[in-house]
């Protein structure tokens, strides 16, 4: 039977982190399960599903991407170049290496990780016209196509508003650093780098009702008492037992 | 297996030669019961087609519980089987105990709220926390014997091995 984590080892640490889903909630919502045997005691466990997905830039948790990777779907198979290390984030200053949009400088928008993909704001664009029919000529509209990160897109150095590859390096004081390899200056992490679904930043979050606030979480309630967790949770319900059990012994 | 004879012509009983020889096509034919028992319903859940009706019937009336242990399915008994009655014992039952939640209105945390860090509490800080005042002062106060042991114990230092058992075993839970 397949490992748990196969799954979940295609969806990157970026699309992770930015959805704020549990992990248990994107590997349930991918799952393409074409047939699973009864659960009964004379079956076999075995089921037969998807082990390889398309990722696109629908996230894995759409309706879209399991339109795009049904079961009985056969798709070819798209390299991607491994990256150890990711260098780009949200709102990080990119320029444009080839392309219609070679030399022009943006913001990324929007990054899949799984495919060494990232959009820039506004940039490598293309028209295309939606709801199409006899009487309507359509809608058009502007979308932005996505670009390969290790040949189409190089980060910009801070000193001289060029493109570069950049690193990953530790400071004197041992923090980790993006740095630039041409001219070793430090490129900093973007403010939206910690951009998720649900907030632009941590800081500006505005806390709903149903949230506990910071100090009723690191409050500590917890007093020590010569009790096991049963004997305290029976003195609080006011539950009385005085019988005891009868000795058992281990041979 | 029996063997249907289809002969053409006499069949061989004569102890004397005979001047043609008879054609026998054999077929194989089953008369035995179905196939042992042996069903394979592997598209749906049927109930269970192996044994004889006696057998069925041996089982339900006198049932082997070392074999009922294997086919349980790990359901846990809630009483005891004696002189061919099911008697029911209370304790057996679990008892979920859930705490009342009422006015309980924050089931989220805000991403606001910096990472706690708490280390572990162990058996050692549980000792810590419950004797360890009563031995400072007892050393402060000289008020311990020759062997160490307290002048004056308090109500936990009294506690045995034994008893601190028992009193964990009385609720009764199986668990903690």
């Amino acid at each position: 039977m397949p490992r748990i984590t196969e799954i979940l080892k295609c969806v990157s640490d970026m699309t992770k982190q930015s959805s704020n889903l549990p992990e248990a909630y994107i590997k349930r919502a991918m799952e393409q399960v074409e047939w699973r045997t009864p659960k009964a005691i004379q079956y076999r466990q075995t089921e037969i599903k998807r082990k390889k997905f398309r990722f696109t830039t629908n996230r894995p948790w759409t309706q879209q991407f399991e339109k795009q990777n049904q079961p009985g779907l056969r798709r070819k198979k798209v390299f991607v170049e491994p990256i150890l290390e990711w260098t780009f984030f949200k709102g990080d200053r990119v320029e444009i290496l080839e392309g219609k949009d070679k030399g022009k400088q943006g913001l990324v928008n929007y990054i899949i990780q799984e495919r060494n993909w990232v959009m820039v704001e506004g940039l490598n664009c293309h028209y295309r016209t939606i709801g199409k029919k006899k009487n309507y000529p359509g809608m058009m509209v502007k979308s932005e196509a996505p670009l390969l990160v290790t040949t189409q897109v190089g980060l910009i150095d801070p000193s001289d508003n060029k493109p570069t590859q950049a690193e990953w390096r530790y400071t004197e004081e041992g923090d980790k650093v993006r740095v630039s390899v041409r001219s070793g200056r430090l490129i900093p992490l973007p403010k939206l780098a910690e951009e998720t679904q649900d907030y632009k930043t941590k800081s500006t979050y505005i806390e709903q009702e149903k949230d506990t606030p910071a100090e009723e979480l690191t409050r500590i309630t917890f007093e020590p008492q010569l009790k096991t967790f049963a004997m305290d949770i029976a003195d609080k319900m006011g539950i009385k037992e005085d019988r005891i059990p009868r000795k058992t012994y281990w041979y | 297996m029996a063997h249907l004879i289809i002969g053409r012509g006499n069949t061989i009983t004569s102890m004397a030669t005979p001047s043609y020889v008879a054609l026998i096509n054999s077929r194989p034919l089953s008369t035995s019961a179905a196939a042992l028992g042996k069903r394979n319903f592997r598209k749906f859940l049927t109930y269970g087609k192996r044994g004889t009706r006696y057998l069925k019937k041996d089982m339900r009336t006198n049932p082997d519980p070392e074999l009922e242990k294997v086919f349980d399915r790990g359901v846990r008994p809630v009483g005891v089987v004696t002189e061919k009655k099911f008697k029911s014992i209370p304790e057996m039952i679990p008892e979920i105990i859930v705490p009342d939640l009422n006015g309980f209105k924050k089931p989220y945390v805000s991403y606001k709220v910096p990472d706690v860090i708490q280390g572990s509490f162990g058996p050692q800080d549980l000792f810590y926390a419950v004797y360890s005042d009563k031995i400072a002062e007892d050393v402060k106060n000289n008020k311990l014997n020759e062997d160490g042991s307290p002048a004056e114990p308090s109500e936990e230092e009294l506690l045995t091995a034994d008893e601190a058992k028992k009193k964990a075993l009385s609720i009764g839970s199986d668990m903690y």
